[in-house]
């Protein structure tokens, strides 16, 4: 068996928002081994990017616990918390918005290693930026050029060797090629798993996009409205969806062939509800074709359907 | 044939744009051609910097006037280039016969206006029938409503609206006046797949409906299976590849740069570890390779390639600007 890097325990962060509580994440738990990558998608809204900054402490969590390496990290004071920082990076979503317009290339790189001091002098630091800018593959010729000279693979690579150039264990990747074109989209995916076969990263990987999820995923959640619904390895879950949103969702995917092209899509009316004070039952239901009496009242929780296969629905 | 298919509307013929600046000359656009008609829906695909919306907003004549520069080419709509037309007529053409649908529904609508009023606009700008004040509150309705908004947030400013939300209102903006053409730029990529399936359905039934044609600009192949009927794959300003959604799909001959960007999806259907990337990035369009535009990252790069322009080989309509092909349309080896 091999190691459990990081474990979330009935993970919870509501939001105090004018019009009440919003629950962002509601009870989410799950456990990633050491290398293995464990995908989440789920629709704009559904919590899939705080439940990424929760797990790395960027937000407080309302309730639950995240151990990283077995050690609860809400416990450990700043001094240490600051050490384990460094093993747990992000990857933030916007290669445009990420990054500080007014720095460099070179000295957005530099910037997690000045900041963790983790290098003992300027020439370490040059050292470290000029390898980790080879790794992910941008050209020297740019370390003295600002962001907004550069198109957004080259933007997202600089993300990329911000969060790699600690030499992280963890690494949390918010939706990390959905700003970039489908050929650069490729070599950052093939990057990122190179990288991971390398060294030995574990992902958290935030997408929405389903054919990405698939391709990089040993794991798979899929989350509705801050909640958990589907759980399974990446092939199961393709092959056998049983949760009505993960079936939708695979539905609406636009695929690449003629033969699709006249097909009739089951598309699901409406869009998500709102996540301040949800009512109890499925969350779904609103939008749930199938949705019964039943679903409205209490509770659903996860069930195993077959063994690694959880789905938290009535009907099942 | 549909009945409704007949006439072309747009005809791009050899058009070339530069961006000049006093450091540097971008060659955004070298020389594309196609032509479009009524009703009929082209893809535009290609990677950022393509040149695909350069030609879209060549086409509506919004390119900028100080550095961009039609070098060669015509853009004629209906039969008129609208590289020549003056200012006054251009804004007669655009919103009304011509329209736009923007790629980044968070930005394109301004924060201040009421999205009726923002609707309202193009009809009080290109206000031919001479509509009331009341006539064009129920046109502005009338359109919210084909778009699935219910007529009374009308009154309501964009903030208020959900991203998927915000795109119906731009696809409003864009349809209120029955355009020709529509030039729909990236209109999904920044939505979540379930908003994006009911937006592509629905700007499909709406151009059905009114016969409308559009070009989709869009690097997502699946879209472009989806809606299209005619295909045009871009690459560092030229269209590499033309033709058919049949013939991009499921053809025998391709361009390398075709077949790269198909091998750069993750396939549902299929497991594969590692992905089929095209490697390199896109040449630097103010220093453009000699000869083939694609021959540096090409992985069929023959001699001839890196000095010498290919031409086009043609095939029933199929386009390919490769090396590879003579034309007799076999395949050198």
């Amino acid at each position: 068996m091999t190691e459990i890097l990081l474990e979330v325990k009935n993970l919870k962060k509501y939001f105090k928002t004018p019009s009440g509580m919003l629950h962002a994440v509601d009870d989410v738990s799950f456990s990633i081994p050491k290398g293995k990558t464990l995908g989440v998608v789920g629709e704009s809204g559904c919590g899939k990017s705080t439940l990424g900054r929760t797990a790395l402490q960027l937000y407080e969590p309302t309730g639950g616990e995240i151990l990283f390496h077995g050690q609860n990290i809400a416990n450990l004071s700043k001094k240490e918390f600051r050490q384990v920082r460094t093993k747990m990076q992000m990857i933030f979503q916007d290669p445009y918005s990420s990054l500080n317009g007014r720095m460099t290339v070179r000295q957005l790189i530099a910037e997690p290693l000045i900041v963790n001091k983790v290098c003992k002098n300027r020439k370490e630091i040059e050292e470290r930026v000029t390898k980790i800018m080879d790794t992910v593959g941008l050209a020297n010729r740019l370390s003295m050029a600002y962001p907004h000279e550069l198109d957004g693979g080259r933007r997202q690579r600089i993300g990329v060797a911000r969060a790699l150039v600690l030499e992280p264990e963890f690494v949390v990747c918010d939706e990390p090629v959905s700003a970039l074109d489908v050929s650069i989209q490729a070599q950052i995916l093939n990057l990122l798993m190179d990288l991971q076969d390398q060294m030995g990263f574990t992902y958290l990987f935030i997408t929405h996009d389903l054919s990405v999820v698939k391709h990089i995923s040993d794991e798979i959640m899929v989350m509705y409205l801050g909640k958990c619904v589907e759980y399974a390895s990446a092939s199961e879950m393709f092959k056998n969806p049983v949760h009505p949103y993960t079936k939708a969702l695979l539905g609406s995917i636009p695929i690449p062939s003629v033969e699709s092209c006249h097909k009739k899509r089951q598309l699901i009316q409406g869009e998500v509800t709102s996540p301040v004070n949800p009512k109890p039952g499925c969350r779904f239901a609103a939008r749930c074709p199938h949705a019964t009496e039943r679903c409205r009242q209490g509770d659903i929780p996860l069930r195993e359907i077959t063994p690694g296969h959880f789905a938290a629905c009535h009907l099942i | 044939m549909d009945e409704r298919i007949k006439d072309e509307i747009l005809k791009i013929e050899d058009l070339s744009i530069q961006y000049k600046t006093d450091l540097e000359t971008v060659y955004a656009v070298n020389g594309i051609s196609f032509s479009l008609k009524q009703g009929e829906t082209m893809g535009l695909v290609g990677e950022t910097g393509a040149g695909k919306t350069t030609t879209a907003l060549a086409v509506l004549g919004l390119l900028a006037e100080r550095t961009a520069k039609v070098t060669s080419g015509r853009v004629l709509f209906e039969g008129q280039d609208v590289c020549k037309m003056s200012e006054h007529e251009l804004q007669r053409l655009r919103g009304e016969k011509i329209s736009m649908i923007f790629q980044d529904p968070m930005t394109a609508l301004n924060p201040v206006l009421t999205v009726g009023e923002q609707i309202g606009e193009a009809l009080y700008l290109h206000n031919e029938q001479e509509l009331s004040k009341k006539e064009i509150d129920r046109k502005v309705e009338e359109t919210l409503e084909m778009v699935g908004i219910p007529r009374e947030r009308k009154s309501e400013y964009p903030y208020q609206f959900s991203g998927g939300m915000r795109q119906r209102v731009v696809i409003a903006i864009a349809l209120v006046c029955n355009p020709k053409l529509l030039i729909a730029d990236e209109p999904t990529t920044a939505l979540d797949v379930t908003i994006q399936a009911q937006i592509l359905t629905m700007i499909c039934d709406l151009q059905r409906k009114y016969g409308t044609s559009v070009i989709m600009i869009t690097h997502d192949l699946g879209v472009v299976a989806e809606t299209c009927d005619k295909v045009g794959i871009m690459y560092a300003g030229e269209i590499v590849e033309y033709g058919t959604l049949a013939d991009i799909f499921t053809g025998d001959c391709h361009h390398p740069y075709t077949e790269g960007l198909f091998g750069s999806i993750p396939s549902l259907t299929e497991d594969a570890r590692r992905l089929h990337p095209i490697e390199g990035l896109m040449p630097d369009p103010t220093e453009l390779p000699e000869g083939c535009k694609f021959a540096p990252r090409c992985t069929k790069c023959m001699e001839i390639c890196k000095t010498c322009q290919p031409g086009v080989w043609e095939k029933n309509g199929h386009q390919i600007q490769c090396h590879r092909f003579t034309e007799n349309g076999e395949v050198k080896r």
